[in-house]
């Protein structure tokens, strides 16, 4: 049966819109009343993709370790061990891939949100930058098993090598849910521009695995912030990630608050990402249904 | 003349809209849809780099898909629109939904809108029909809650064979398929419905369940617009029609009248397969 909610009229007017973006408010607050919806595709996204999969969601953790001990014996071998350090180089490159992970993800799944989601849009009228929102908190839903498996790594390094660098508890570690959403701002707002860009050319997302692959060997991942210097360190401010990983292994591996300048860095990126993705995105979006 | 109409102001929405008739559902003012499409095979950015550094400009071409039309729908209403391809009618229902955005003119809508315009919205294969039944609900506008409590009542409309509900929907036949993106449409207990070839979808008993269906919609003086090229369903369910071709509106009048002069348009005459799908 119907209920009184049913017939309540919803009136809605359909107009060409005289500047390049629709009206804001309205937008925003659809976009917020149907967040249910980017939250539960998000899970049930998340569901589909590890059904067929015998260990499920172990890879979400195995896939990143894995490439973090790949990764660290190489950095090993090229540097002819640990130097006395123990395992404080592999805490760095772990806690630092994790967290680009999640930015890559976010990224990558986002890039392609919209031209998979092609039924959706062409069936149903809402703010499109769900799907892309819906990505990155499935890549954020990927990242949180991570950081216990990270915990127990560092625990148990600092047990067999005691010259492993553990942060004793500090109340430096209020800063990583600071730098935990600056690092999903920056990556929905560079998802929201890929994946504007993959509706118009759909080798984008080829092109994104290279630009990937790169973004990532110009991060703070296999290298420490510290090993820039005098004009080297623009490269840590010009790279959107460089100043939440740095942020990502000051606190995580010195246990020491990030520098002003990193802060403001963080900040900077996931306001300008939103800012220019978000209207890169929103004043392209109606015209999805008709590029599909 | 004096007139009795009552007008809803919808200057909350729109400052250039003019007061709405009350008993309108759907009010299309000069209403004109056009847009660029490319005309190169693959739309790459290597093609783009490409052109670029050639000098050379993209190839595209315009499409108007609609091209000045002006409607009312009251409410109640169950109007069909029937058409040949690329005639625009998907693309018109697309604008009512809010979907597509309007090149010149208005779409002033007043009511909630459920859509069926493509099979299996938010469909994902690898999920069961219950969890499909809710992103698809979600999807729609409806609360969490609101589709938890009818996921039942849309299983069992689309009559799914026992257990099937539980089952990842890469299982699911076609019809199965078609009936359970049908059902969910339906159950949103909308004020208006747009429906796009739905009808197609399931056998001769879901086809009469869903006509069973929509006239209870009706009933309920819901509005209901279907885009159909089975003619018999137009004249079947609809109480109105309209023939559009090539984004224009060419008439307007009850469905056998509309169907008549679209088939000898076509030429086809009227044996009973030309309203089976045309």
């Amino acid at each position: 049966m119907p209920t009184n909610q049913d017939f309540v009229p919803k009136i809605q007017v359909f107009e060409p819109h005289r500047a390049s973006l629709p009206p804001l408010i309205p937008y925003i607050k659809e976009f917020w009343k149907r967040r249910t919806f980017a939250i539960e595709l998000a899970r049930f996204s998340d569901k589909a993709e590890y059904l067929d999969s015998r260990l499920g969601k172990v890879w979400l953790v195995l896939n990143p370790l894995l490439l973090g001990m790949v990764y660290y014996l190489v950095v090993t071998i090229i540097r002819g061990g640990h130097k006395g350090t123990g395992l404080t180089t592999l805490d760095h490159l772990l806690i630092g891939l994790f967290t680009f992970y999640f930015a890559q993800n976010c990224v990558t799944a986002g890039a392609q949100s919209i031209t998979m989601g092609g039924r959706l849009i062409l069936n149903q009228a809402f703010p499109r930058a769900l799907l892309p929102f819906a990505t990155a908190i499935q890549a954020f839903q990927q990242f949180v098993p991570t950081i216990p498996v990270y915990i127990f790594i560092l625990v148990t390094g600092k047990y067999f090598y005691p010259a492993t660098q553990v942060p004793g508890w500090t109340f430096n570690f209020l800063w990583i849910p600071f730098i935990l959403v600056c690092v999903a701002l920056t990556g929905f707002g560079l998802a929201l521009v890929f994946a504007t860009l993959n509706v118009y050319f759909r080798d984008t997302n080829k092109l994104l695995t290279y630009i990937t692959r790169i973004w990532m060997y110009l991060s703070p991942v296999l290298w420490l912030p510290e090993t820039l210097h005098g004009m080297g360190r623009l490269l840590l401010y010009v790279n959107p990630l460089g100043p939440a990983l740095t942020a990502t292994s000051d606190v995580w591996i010195s246990g020491k608050g990030p520098h002003g300048l990193i802060i403001f860095g963080c900040l900077f990126w996931a306001i300008a990402s939103i800012g220019i993705g978000g209207y890169f995105f929103i004043s392209r979006e109606r015209d999805f249904a008709i590029r599909i | 003349m004096s007139s009795d109409k009552k007008f809803l102001d919808v200057s909350h929405v729109s400052k250039n809209a003019a007061p709405m008739p009350e008993e309108l559902a759907i009010r299309i003012e000069e209403l004109s849809i056009s847009y660029k499409v490319s005309l190169e095979a693959k739309r790459t950015l290597k093609n783009a780099v490409m052109r670029a550094s050639l000098r050379q400009e993209a190839r595209v071409r315009s499409i108007d898909a609609i091209k000045k039309l002006s409607l009312d729908v009251p409410h109640g209403s169950v109007l069909g629109i029937v058409g040949s391809n690329g005639a625009g009618k998907s693309t018109l229902m697309r604008c009512i939904a809010g979907i597509l955005s309007p090149t010149e003119g208005r779409v002033t809508v007043n009511g909630k809108i459920s859509t069926l315009l493509a099979l299996g919205v938010g469909f994902n294969p690898a999920l069961s029909g219950r969890d499909n039944i809710i992103l698809g609900g979600l999807a729609s506008g409806l609360t969490k809650e609101e589709i938890e409590s009818k996921t039942d009542e849309i299983a069992e409309f689309a009559a799914l064979p026992d257990g099937f509900i539980d089952l990842p929907v890469r299982t699911y036949s076609s019809g199965m398929y078609g009936r359970l993106s049908f059902s969910v449409a339906v159950s949103m207990t909308p004020d208006i419905l747009l429906l796009d070839e739905a009808l197609s979808a399931g056998d001769a008993a879901f086809k009469e369940k869903s006509f069973e269906r929509m006239r209870q919609l009706c009933a309920e003086a819901r509005t209901i617009l279907i885009v159909s090229h089975a003619l018999a369903t137009v004249t079947d369910l609809c109480d109105t029609a309209i023939w559009m071709h090539k984004g224009s509106l060419l008439s307007k009048g009850k469905p056998e009248e509309i169907v008549d002069q679209y088939l000898k348009f076509l030429n086809v005459g009227s044996l009973p397969s030309n309203y089976e799908d045309m």
